[in-house]
């Protein structure tokens, strides 16, 4: 195989799922791209990425901070009632002294999450004013690490199974936090699990070669 | 223009970036990160971690991870005494969840985990119809998934906090929680450049 220099590596992609080699081709906007040979998705492109980008890290921020704040479920148990928010559950592992379980669960559901969506809306915002190359570079990179950490998917399935459990022995009312953290989880699917971060870095190859063009020109 | 032979190509781990293997040092042309540069200990990270978590997996099961206490009894149940336990009491969906990724899960990545590091080393007769890559991307997917049970059992113990009824974590709970964590990092450190079958 001939290339012309490094960067021509750009063009080809490595499917995440089997591994093939595969070359990029454009294709139209709002569009995937397949593996030949395993189905997997390789790459989609999302002509407005940015805008998508900030406006759901906005959105998913939002619904963080109200799926943090208000009562996730509340149950009526012989007689007396009690509630619990995330912080809650966190918390009451450290009290009954499982500090380990504790710090565990912290940063999955809780500092990881933040630290994603935190990132993702400085991140689009940067690439928004084409500003802080090395900044977007860090960002990137430090994403790619926490990423497999965030598990509010499979918290908000807990719930639900530890609903079950409970059902016979009391009542079961579903506070504000539990829609907020399932709307939460859905935007959470869409931009970390959806969106592959190769696309992000081809974007942000796209405007500093604009830039250096602009520049020259 | 430059030459290059196309298995000698190898994906970042952490920026996904095309790159050209040059055998020690390997350092993404992207990120700058770098790319399985523990050449000589290939699979020995790997094999630590995944012998701590297959460690912790076994007072996981041997311990309770649910302590109740109601009207001064104190009762604890281990993960397979509770899915025993939704079982006979009729919630075979929960039962099945819980067996699935309390018990299943962990095993079935052991296993898998365990196969690809002895497989990549010592080629085992006819495993070349296996897709490896496909076997360690499933481990990746299925992974996080066993942490279902801690976090079912931090929810019952933050909302059963009554004067008569109490539940608790019990000491399962923590090295339940620790072997998936250890076997989380058993995947990442894993090497997938090493898989040379399906190239």
């Amino acid at each position: 195989m001939k290339l012309e220099n490094e960067d021509a590596l750009d063009n080809l992609i490595i499917c995440h799922q089997c591994y093939t080699l595969h070359e990029e081709i454009p294709i139209k906007d709002g569009s995937k791209a397949c593996c030949s040979v395993c189905g997997g998705i390789l790459y989609r492109y999302d002509n407005r990425l940015i805008d998508h980008g900030l406006a759901l890290s906005i959105t998913g921020l939002i619904f963080f901070i109200l799926a943090n704040v208000f009562p996730l479920v509340q149950i009526d148990i012989l007689g007396s009632e009690q509630y619990i928010t995330i912080p809650k559950t966190i918390f009451s592992l450290f009290e009954s002294g499982f500090y380990v379980v504790g710090m565990i669960c912290a940063f999955l559901i809780f500092i990881f999450p933040l630290m994603i969506f935190a990132i993702n809306l400085i991140l689009f915002t940067l690439l928004k004013f084409e500003r802080g190359d090395l900044w977007t570079k860090d960002l990137l990179i430090l994403l790619s690490h926490i990423t497999p950490w965030s598990m509010t998917d499979i918290f908000l399935i807990s719930i639900l199974v530890a609903l079950v459990k409970l059902i016979g022995y009391a009542q079961i009312h579903m506070g504000i936090s539990f829609w907020a953290l399932a709307v939460f989880v859905l935007i959470d699917l869409y931009i970390v699990k959806r969106l592959h971060l190769s696309e992000v870095w081809m974007l942000r190859k796209r405007i500093i070669q604009n830039r250096e063009r602009n520049d020259r020109g | 223009m430059i030459e290059v032979d196309e298995d000698k190509l190898i994906r970042c781990p952490v920026c996904a970036a095309v790159n050209i293997d040059r055998g020690k040092a390997n350092s993404c042309r992207r990120c700058g990160s770098g790319i399985y540069q523990h050449r000589r200990f290939s699979t020995e990270k790997s094999w630590a971690y995944l012998i701590t978590a297959m460690i912790a997996y076994i007072p996981a099961n041997l311990y309770p991870m649910l302590v109740s206490t109601q009207f001064g009894a104190t009762e604890g149940s281990t993960i397979l005494g509770g899915v025993v336990l939704l079982w006979e009491h009729g919630s075979y969906p929960i039962a099945l969840i819980i067996f699935v990724a309390s018990i299943m899960i962990p095993v079935v990545k052991f296993l898998i985990l365990i196969y690809l590091l002895i497989s990549v080393k010592y080629p085992i007769g006819k495993d070349k119809k296996v897709n490896k890559h496909k076997l360690y991307y499933l481990t990746e997917i299925i992974g996080p998934w066993s942490m279902i049970d801690v976090f079912v059992v931090a929810i019952l113990a933050a909302l059963i906090h009554l004067a008569n009824i109490e539940i608790v974590a019990g000491t399962a709970a923590t090295a339940f929680a620790l072997s998936v964590f250890f076997t989380l990092l058993a995947a990442h450190a894993f090497d997938e450049t090493l898989i040379k079958e399906n190239k």
